[in-house]
C-alpha cells in the first residue's frame, strides 16, 4: 500500500507542472490522478497539525477565505483548496500540494472548504479540528433533496472529536452531530427583522421537541432567526459569540463572547455576510486570537462579491447579478435584494440551467420554492424571460401577480436583449445561472450597444 | 368551495403547495391549512379536495402517525368518491411498509398494496411522459424510494418509471383517491390534468387561471418531452 501511495502521490505532483505548461492550472486532475491509483490517498497523504473545516449550504467559500487570509495576515502558513474544488478530489490536489515528496506536512494549519455531499468521503480520513457550518437551506433538489436529509448525513460523518461553530440563528445546522463538542454563534435583532416569515420556504415551521408550532423572536429570512415553542418551552440555543449593535449605515458591529468583545468593521451590508462575519470571528476566538487582532486584519481584507457587479453606461446602470440556477433560496434571496434597492428597475431573467437543456430538460419545481413575488414589488417596471424556461418564469411572474403588461418573451437570450427598455435613470439587473455567465456577458454587451447607439 | 391541505407546515417540499393555490385560484376555493396539532377538517365537514403534498423522511413517519387513528374516516372518504391528491413521497404513506437500504422496515398505514424500498445513498432523478385517459401528463421524479406492488395505476406511462423503473403504471388511483410520485406543481404544469380534477370537484367549465400562459407552457413541456432524443434520467 505504500508503495501504491507514493506512486500515487508522485505522478499527482509530476502532474502539477505539466498542467501548468498547458495552462490547466487550477484543476482538480492531480487529485483524481492520486486517487485513481491510491483510492486510500486521502488516508496515507500527511496532514497538517490543525485542521479547520468549513462547510453549509450558502457562504462556505467567503468564511473558508476569510479564515485563511486572516490566519495568513497573523503570520501562519495555511494550506487551503480555494484554488481547486470541494470534493474528495479538490481537498486531495490540496493536501498533496501541502506535503514534500517524502509525505512530510510543510504547513501548520489546513483550511478547507467542504462540500457537504462529499462528506462521507473526506471525513474518516480528514479530522477537523474546528468545523464551521454556515447554514443548511434547501439547494438543488436533484442532489441535496431537503436539509435534513444534508443534516443528517453531515452528522453521519462528522468525526465526534471534532468541535463545532454552529449558527444558532439556524435550527437546522445547529442540530447536526448532537453528541460534539460545539459552541454557536448568532446576531441578536436586527432593525430590519420580523416575526412571520414571508419567504415560501421555511423548513422550520414545526419544534423538533413536541411538533407544536415554532415562533420566532426575531425572524431575517426563511428559517433564519431566534425561534421559540410555546407550547413545550424549546428555543434556539444560547450564543457564545454574539453578533449585536449592527449598524448598516455606519457599517459597524460588535461581536461579544464570554471573555471580551471586539469593534467590526462591516465587510458588507448583506445579512448573508455579516453571519459569515460573526462565523469567522467565533472560529477564529476558538483559535485563541483577540478581538484586537482579528478586527484588525479583518480591516485589511475584503469580501469578493464574484456575483454582483455593477456598472454604468451613459444613463443607465447595468448590474450582473449570479444567481445559483435550480435554487429556489438563493434566487430568493437575489430578488429580496435588488428589489429592496432604491429607484426604477428593469429586470432580465435568464436563470436557465443551460447544462441540463443540453441532455434532459430542466426540474422547474424550484420556480415554486422560489419569491418570485418580490418581483411584483413596486419600482420594477418590466421583466424580459428568456432562455429554454423562459415561458415558464412568465407564467410564475403572472402567478405571482406581477401584470402580464410588465413582461416580455423572447426563447433566444440575444434576441431577448433587444426587448429592453433601458430607461434613462433605470438599474438593469441581468439574472444569470451559473452556466450562463458568457452568454450573460453577451447580453450585457448588447444592451450596452443599445445605449451607446442610442438604438432604445 | 374548500381546498384542505393536511399539514403544510412538514408537507411542502419542491414548489408542491402551488397545486393547491392553483386549484384554489382557478375556483375560487377557500384554502384550509391543517397543522399536526388539529384535526383534519374533512372528517367533520366537506371538503371537495384533500390534498398532501411530500414530505422528509421523518415527516412520513410523523403524518402516518397522524393520520393513523382517521383510516376508517379516510376510507369512508375515498368509498363515496371524495377527491384526495396524494404527491411526492407521500404515497408511501399509503403503502405497507418502507424498508431503508440497511434493511431497516417502518409500517405505513397499509391501505393500499404496495412496499417501498429507499436507498438514501440513491437518489432517483427523472423526467415523466404519461397518459391519464386521452391527456398527455408530464411532470418531474427526485425520490429515494421506489414503490412495488400492483395497486390501480394514475398514469399509464410512456417515458420514464412507473411506481418503480419496470413498472408501467404510475401513482396509485383508487375512486378519487390519486396518489403519484410527481413532484412539484403538477397541476401547475398539466392544465388539462388540473382542469379534470377541477370538475371532480364540481367545477363546470373550469377556466384555469392564466390557463392561455400555461396550456403554452405545458404543450412545450409535451413536445420536449416526446422528442427521442431527450435524456430521461439525470
Amino acid at each position: 500500500m505504500k508503495l501504491r501511495f507514493f506512486l500515487a502521490l508522485w505522478a499527482a505532483k509530476l502532474s502539477r507542472p505539466l498542467l501548468k505548461i498547458t495552462r490547466h492550472n487550477g484543476t482538480n486532475f492531480p487529485g483524481e490522478l492520486a486517487l485513481k491509483i491510491c483510492p486510500d490517498f486521502l488516508k496515507y497523504v500527511a496532514k497538517p497539525r490543525k485542521i479547520i473545516a468549513v462547510t453549509g449550504t450558502n457562504g462556505k467559500t467567503t468564511v473558508s477565505n476569510m479564515i485563511c487570509d486572516i490566519l495568513e495576515l497573523s503570520g501562519k502558513k495555511v494550506l487551503n483548496n480555494r484554488a481547486g474544488s470541494n470534493i474528495n478530489s479538490g481537498i486531495s490536489t490540496s493536501l498533496l500540494t501541502g506535503v514534500t515528496i517524502f509525505n512530510r506536512p510543510r504547513f501548520d494549519f489546513a483550511v478547507l472548504e467542504v462540500d457537504e455531499r462529499s462528506s462521507k468521503r473526506i471525513y474518516p480520513f480528514v479530522k477537523p479540528e474546528l468545523m464551521v457550518i454556515t447554514n443548511l437551506f434547501r439547494d438543488s433538489i436533484m442532489r441535496n433533496a431537503h436539509p435534513q436529509y444534508i443534516a443528517d448525513f453531515l452528522t453521519d460523518s462528522i468525526p465526534p472529536e471534532t468541535k463545532l461553530v454552529l449558527n444558532a440563528d439556524d435550527l437546522i445546522s445547529s442540530s447536526v452531530a448532537p453528541d460534539n463538542p460545539r459552541v454557536y454563534f448568532g446576531i441578536e435583532r436586527m432593525d430590519t427583522d420580523v416575526t412571520e416569515c414571508v419567504n415560501l420556504i421555511n423548513d422550520m415551521r414545526v419544534c423538533p421537541r413536541c411538533l407544536g408550532e415554532l415562533k420566532y423572536e426575531y425572524l431575517r429570512y426563511h428559517h433564519i432567526g431566534r425561534a421559540y415553542c410555546e407550547e413545550c418551552g424549546f428555543h434556539s440555543p444560547s450564543y457564545d459569540y454574539t453578533g449585536g449593535d449592527v449598524d448598516t449605515r455606519n457599517m459597524t458591529m460588535n461581536i461579544r463572547d464570554k471573555k471580551g468583545s471586539g469593534s467590526y468593521a462591516l465587510l458588507s451590508d448583506s445579512v448573508f455576510n455579516i453571519y459569515n462575519m460573526v462565523a469567522v470571528v467565533a472560529l477564529l476566538r476558538e483559535l485563541g486570537m483577540s478581538h484586537d487582532e482579528i478586527s484588525r486584519y479583518m480591516a485589511k481584507i475584503s469580501i469578493v462579491e464574484s456575483r454582483y457587479n455593477e456598472m454604468t453606461v451613459g444613463d443607465v446602470a447595468l448590474v450582473m447579478q449570479m444567481a445559483k440556477d435550480k435554487n429556489a433560496l438563493a434566487c430568493s434571496r437575489a430578488f429580496d435584494y435588488v428589489t429592496e434597492q432604491p429607484g426604477n428597475k428593469e429586470l432580465f431573467l435568464m436563470v436557465n440551467c443551460l447544462g441540463d437543456e443540453k441532455h434532459w430538460s430542466e426540474n422547474v419545481c424550484w420556480l415554486y420554492d422560489c419569491d418570485f413575488e418580490f418581483l411584483a414589488r413596486p419600482g420594477v417596471e418590466h421583466i424580459v424571460v428568456t432562455g429554454p424556461r423562459g415561458k415558464d418564469y412568465k407564467l410564475r411572474l403572472l402567478l405571482a401577480g406581477v401584470p402580464e403588461e410588465k413582461i416580455d418573451w423572447a426563447r433566444d437570450e440575444l434576441e431577448a436583449a433587444d426587448l429592453l427598455r433601458l430607461k434613462p435613470g433605470s438599474s438593469v439587473y441581468f439574472f444569470y445561472g451559473t452556466d450562463s455567465v458568457v452568454l450573460a456577458h453577451k447580453v450585457r454587451a448588447k444592451a450596452i450597444e443599445h445605449i451607446q447607439g442610442d438604438d432604445r | 368551495m374548500k381546498i384542505e391541505i393536511l399539514y403544510p407546515e412538514l408537507c411542502n417540499l419542491y414548489g408542491d403547495l402551488a397545486n393547491a393555490k392553483y386549484l384554489a385560484r382557478s375556483c375560487d376555493a377557500e384554502i384550509i391549512n391543517t397543522s399536526l396539532k388539529e384535526t383534519p377538517r374533512f372528517i367533520s365537514e366537506e371538503v371537495q379536495l384533500v390534498y398532501l403534498a411530500g414530505t422528509t423522511e421523518k415527516g412520513q413517519e410523523i403524518v402516518r402517525d397522524r393520520l393513523r387513528p382517521y383510516i376508517k374516516e379516510i376510507e369512508n372518504r375515498i368509498n363515496e368518491g371524495g377527491i384526495t391528491l396524494v404527491t411526492g413521497n407521500s404515497l408511501e404513506i399509503f403503502g405497507e411498509s418502507i424498508t431503508d437500504e440497511k434493511g431497516n422496515q417502518v409500517d405505513m398505514l397499509g391501505m393500499f398494496p404496495i412496499k417501498s424500498r429507499r436507498d438514501m445513498m440513491h437518489r432517483y432523478n427523472a423526467l415523466y411522459l404519461g397518459k391519464f385517459e386521452d391527456m398527455d401528463i408530464v411532470g418531474f421524479k427526485s425520490q429515494f424510494g421506489h414503490a412495488y406492488g400492483e395497486p390501480q395505476g394514475l398514469f399509464e406511462t410512456v417515458r420514464g418509471a412507473g411506481l418503480n423503473p419496470e413498472s408501467r403504471w404510475e401513482g396509485i388511483r383508487y375512486g378519487n383517491f390519486m396518489a403519484t410520485y410527481l413532484l412539484g406543481p403538477i397541476m401547475v404544469l398539466n392544465p388539462p390534468f388540473a382542469k379534470y380534477v377541477l370538475r371532480l370537484m364540481g367545477v363546470e367549465d373550469a377556466k384555469l387561471a392564466f390557463e392561455d400562459t400555461a396550456m403554452d407552457v405545458y404543450m412545450t413541456r409535451v413536445q420536449e418531452f416526446k422528442d427521442p432524443n431527450r435524456g430521461f434520467e439525470y
